[in-house]
């Protein structure tokens, strides 16, 4: 994807795995905004939203609600205009991704020592052990 | 100053037993150095936090100190260093 171009709803289906109805959907609900469309009617999409759909697809996968992600598009749009509860809610929610992220790190680190030890036996494999445990 | 060593170990490790007895044989010949055997599978969360990557593994004083095994020379220099405590 590059600047200056435009995208219909199946190639962001192909590029995001979103589809058509979930992106009428969020336009609908105001969490897409600012959608084009061709003389035709046909609707097409911007860098920017494209960039505003990643951003809802990555806070959906931190279990954000819509109504939440709404809050942190409009605060992404113009920070210094947000209002104070806006903040707050995003504060919250920069700590649940450090917690997350705390918490990948001991994931990540735990599965690459049992890895490391599956390497070091001459026989069978520890990471089962591990993992059953 | 006690030193307590720990010795990270798991199942099917070809140098741990090695690192063991010297581990012994230098223990004994000290005072004020304790050890333990701490197998990763039954203590992965406390391997974790230390950041043990591999087996053997030793951590003096709660600290990881080698990944692999030292030489005895190299390991006994580091325990008379950590009991002086500098």
């Amino acid at each position: 994807m590059g600047k200056n171009t435009t995208y219909r709803i199946g190639e962001l289906n192909a590029e995001l795995g979103i589809s058509g109805d979930t992106l009428r959907y969020y336009e609908k609900i105001g969490l897409l905004n600012n959608v084009a469309r061709t003389p035709a009617g046909i609707r097409y999409y911007t860098e920017k939203n494209v960039s505003s759909l990643r951003f809802i697809l990555r806070a959906k996968s931190m279990n954000f609600t819509l109504d939440e992600i709404k809050q942190l598009l409009l605060f992404r749009e113009a920070p210094q205009n947000s209002r104070v509860e806006v903040q707050e809610l995003t504060r919250q929610k920069l700590k649940t991704i450090e917690d997350k992220v705390i918490e990948l790190d001991k994931l990540r680190k735990e599965l690459s020592l049992l890895l490391n030890l599956c390497g070091c036996a001459d026989e069978g494999c520890p990471i089962i052990d591990g993992l059953d445990s | 100053m006690t030193v307590i060593i720990e010795l990270f170990t798991s199942p099917n490790c070809s140098n741990c037993a090695e690192t063991i007895t010297d581990l012994q044989e230098i223990t004994n010949a000290l005072n004020g150095v304790q050890w333990r055997e701490v197998n990763i599978i039954e203590e992965l969360d406390y391997a974790v936090e230390l950041g043990v990557l591999s087996s053997p593994s030793i951590a003096i004083n709660g600290q990881l100190v080698f990944t692999g095994v030292p030489s005895a020379k190299t390991l006994l220099a580091t325990i008379k260093h950590a009991k002086t405590g500098d």
